[in-house]
């Protein structure tokens, strides 16, 4: 056996926890017949949290690129494995107490979920533009599943079919970027592909094709994270699909997107000057005003867009797009502030979004609609749900002292620290833009009358697990410190810095 | 002599063949074409490329990686698509279109 | 010299049966056509990895997509189809801008490609390229191997489970 393997195989744990219990998943799925919606679901259980517990090690294990140099692990990407088995978790949790899911068989959608998580954990490690491409794929094809899971509903039908189309378009366009960039580098390693840009490969005359091939490349991750203009699937895959995938899909693939685009973009694109002070790239492409650009739109087109819907799921769906808007910000401003600026945010986003989308399924489960006129009178039927429902408004629009308040503070700070404050002034307009629609809901729940006046029962499962979201979002202040903490130590030891 | 250029002409006109394809055809399974089409033109750049650029077999095997997720993402495609003709006895995008917004 | 000379046209055979089959997957008027001009797609490419000495991709693409992919897409065609329904090419309002954004794309890629010195450490001697395959798939590839292997399970469980008839 080759002896570079088996060292590796130590820090690479975590997948192959989830490997595992994939593998067993589809084993108990075919085996049990009467215990087997517990069954599979307890083995997935299991393997996320087998997979969290395996990665908190790898904080403290030194930094270094696996299997000649295909995924890297550097806290970064610990910190990307945690989030995302921990979103999985949530999202798992949440999928047998909906509605839409009760009458189908639950087995392959852990097996999809699992992969899916896989695929992410890759994604986010990935130094290799191969295993980009692989784990992008992966994701991307279980993701088309999940939206499609619901056979027999003509809406989940039509949105897997319209999120596979584009989807498929932009992957195909980002390979071919990426066999651009090999072209002209003659490596897929992002490290050694920053070290030919940096010899001068992308000077002169190719500086035209490192701007075409970067720009496929980045249609390929703007797919991923849902911005402007490759976010056309967006609203109606969300919209069409099953809430927990919903729910899924605005969470945990952005942030892997968000991973690898700052992998891509750091490791293999940008030369640093000094540890922790500023990146920059290469200066024969200004992409850096591309991003900023792609984000202005995309948070502006998202934020009115989102204005003028009715469905929950849709405006949900446009004002995740505004906040794949601000995330970009951290893109934009080039230095470890603005990394650490969109970990924040994204953890916080992580709970608000998953909060809010809880919330969307238990209305659902109990009244079988999306819309936001049904809402009305919410206060009388469940102060419970209206509640929290109020809260994960507040820190979406992003008001102190809720969470996102926080992400979005850290985000206009290191605009301004970069000397880019009017971006920062464009992110707080839009802000107080989208506070429209998200008041629009508190509004409807608890100062509108609706026809209907039966109580609503939440139960108790999924009271706890819209607990587990309040208590992050509304007390993120108490431990905003430590959120600080961990997210600057995770940049210590950043591949490429 | 055929040289690299020669491979290029024909991955970009095979790659703007593919998205011409997605953006004019109505038919699910006949944009499902012109993706395959797209898949194949990166094919033929990195096979070149690995020819002429990269003095490796890299190339080749990052194309044979894509050939594998090029049938993982058809045999998804498909069942999809067969799903929906279930449902509405079409694979006619236009009548894609309960999603609205 | 005369076989420099008949490689030459042979290259350009199939280069043309290539593009031609490529059009005609686009502006055919039947399915049938399109896929048939998929097939011949597939073949020259299969060619012109031979001439680019990838031997082994030249097979694995004749197999696959030929043998896999090409059956499946007609499988498609074939089940979700009357016989008879041609798809005709109705569309002239979307067709126009389209097509000028297709010529713009080849145009731009033309354009750049032309004007970029790619890469060049030395030319690629012409071995058998299998067993090195062979070899790096073990080596240097091993861990996009394996989880590709995962993703073909997840692909064909998602697959089926999306298309089989019972609950």
């Amino acid at each position: 056996m080759n002896p570079q393997l088996l060292p590796d195989l130590h820090r690479f744990l975590p997948e192959m926890a989830i490997t595992a219990a994939l593998l067993l998943v589809v084993i108990v799925d075919i085996s049990f017949e009467r215990m087997r919606r517990s069954a599979t679901f307890l083995v997935t259980v299991l393997g996320l949290v087998t997979a969290f517990a395996l990665t908190l090690p790898l904080y403290w294990a030194p930094a270094g690129t696996l299997f000649y140099g295909m995924i890297a692990v550097d806290r970064v990407a610990v910190f990307f494995k945690g989030f995302l088995i921990l979103s999985s978790f949530l999202v798992l949790l949440a999928a047998p107490g909906s509605r839409e899911l009760a009458q189908r068989q639950l087995g392959e959608f852990y097996t999809l979920l699992l992969g899916a998580t896989l695929g992410m954990m890759l994604l986010a490690s990935s130094v290799d533009m191969l295993m980009v491409f692989l784990s992008l794929e992966m994701v991307s094809v279980s993701s088309y599943v999940m939206v499609g899971y619901l056979r027999n509903d003509r809406q989940s039908n039509e949105a897997a079919l319209k999120y596979f189309l584009f989807g498929a378009v932009s992957t195909g366009a980002m390979l071919y970027g990426i066999t651009l960039l090999f072209g002209l580098t003659g490596t897929t390693k992002m490290a050694l592909i920053r070290d030919v840009l940096a010899r001068g490969a992308g000077s002169g005359d190719n500086s035209l094709l490192l701007l075409v091939s970067t720009a496929l490349i980045l249609a390929g991750f703007g797919f991923k994270t849902a911005a402007v203009p490759f976010h056309f699937w967006c609203p109606d895959v969300y919209t069409g699909a099953p809430t927990p995938v919903t729910a899924f899909l605005s969470v945990a693939p952005k942030a892997a997107g968000f991973a690898a685009l700052l992998r891509f973009f750091f490791t293999g694109m940008s030369e640093t000057r000094g540890l922790f002070s500023q990146w920059s790239t290469f200066s024969s492409l200004n992409w850096t005003l591309l991003i900023l650009i792609l984000s202005i739109i995309t948070m502006t087109l998202g934020n009115l867009a989102a204005l003028r819907q009715d469905n929950m799921k849709r405006m949900l769906a446009y004002s995740s797009i505004a906040h794949a808007g601000y995330i970009f910000m951290g893109a934009v401003v080039l230095n470890s502030e603005g990394i650490q600026a969109v970990l924040i945010y994204l953890i916080t986003y992580l709970f608000m979004n998953l909060g809010a989308f809880l919330v969307v399924i238990e209305v659902f489960n109990q009244t079988g609609s999306f819309d936001l006129k049904d809402y009305r009178g919410l206060w009388r039927r469940s102060p419970f749900l209206t509640i929290s429902m109020t809260v994960f408004m507040l820190s979406l629009m992003g008001i102190p002292p809720c969470a996102g308040f926080f992400g979005k503070f850290f985000l206009f700070a290191a605009a301004v620290n970069h000397g880019l404050a009017w971006f920062a002034v464009v992110g707080a307009l839009n802000s107080v833009v989208a506070v429209y629609y998200y008041a629009r809901v508190i509004k409807t729940m608890i100062f509108e009358g609706g026809e209907d006046e039966s109580r609503i029962l939440v139960p108790i499962a999924s009271q706890a697990l819209i607990w587990i979201m309040i208590l992050p979002t509304a007390g993120l202040a108490i431990f905003w410190e430590y959120i600080q903490r961990l997210t600057s130590e995770s940049l210590r030891f950043f591949m490429g810095s | 002599m055929i040289g690299l250029d020669h491979y290029l002409v024909i991955s970009a006109a095979l790659f703007s063949l593919g998205i011409l394809g997605v953006l004019t055809r109505k038919n699910a399974v006949n944009v499902l074409m012109g993706i395959e089409l797209i898949l194949n033109s990166a094919n033929l750049n990195l096979v070149a490329f690995s020819r002429f650029s990269a003095g490796n077999l890299n190339g080749q095997i990052f194309a044979v990686f894509v050939i594998v997720i090029a049938a993982a993402e058809a045999a998804v495609a498909l069942a999809i698509v067969l799903s929906m003709y279930r449902l509405l006895k079409s694979v006619n995008l236009d009548q894609a279109d309960t999603l609205k917004g | 010299m005369d076989k420099m000379i008949l490689s030459q046209v042979v290259f350009y055979l199939f280069a043309a049966m290539t593009i031609i089959g490529a059009c005609v997957v686009v502006f055919a008027r039947s399915l049938i056509y399109s896929a048939f001009g998929l097939l011949f797609a597939f073949f020259g490419m299969a060619a012109l990895y031979v001439f680019l000495g990838a031997d082994f991709l030249a097979a694995a693409q004749l197999v696959i997509y030929v043998g896999g992919i090409l059956i499946l897409l007609l499988f498609g065609v074939m089940l979700t189809h009357k016989l008879y329904d041609l798809n005709l090419r109705t569309e002239t309002y979307q067709f126009f801008p389209s097509l000028l954004v297709a010529l713009a794309v080849f145009l731009t890629l033309l354009g750049v490609m032309m004007k970029t010195t790619w890469h060049n450490p030395g030319p690629l001697p012409q071995d058998p390229t299998t067993a090195e395959i062979g070899v790096l798939f073990m080596k240097d590839y091993i861990l996009p191997f394996e989880i590709a292997s995962i993703f073909l399970l997840v692909a064909l469980i998602g697959a089926a489970m999306i298309v089989r008839r019972r609950a």
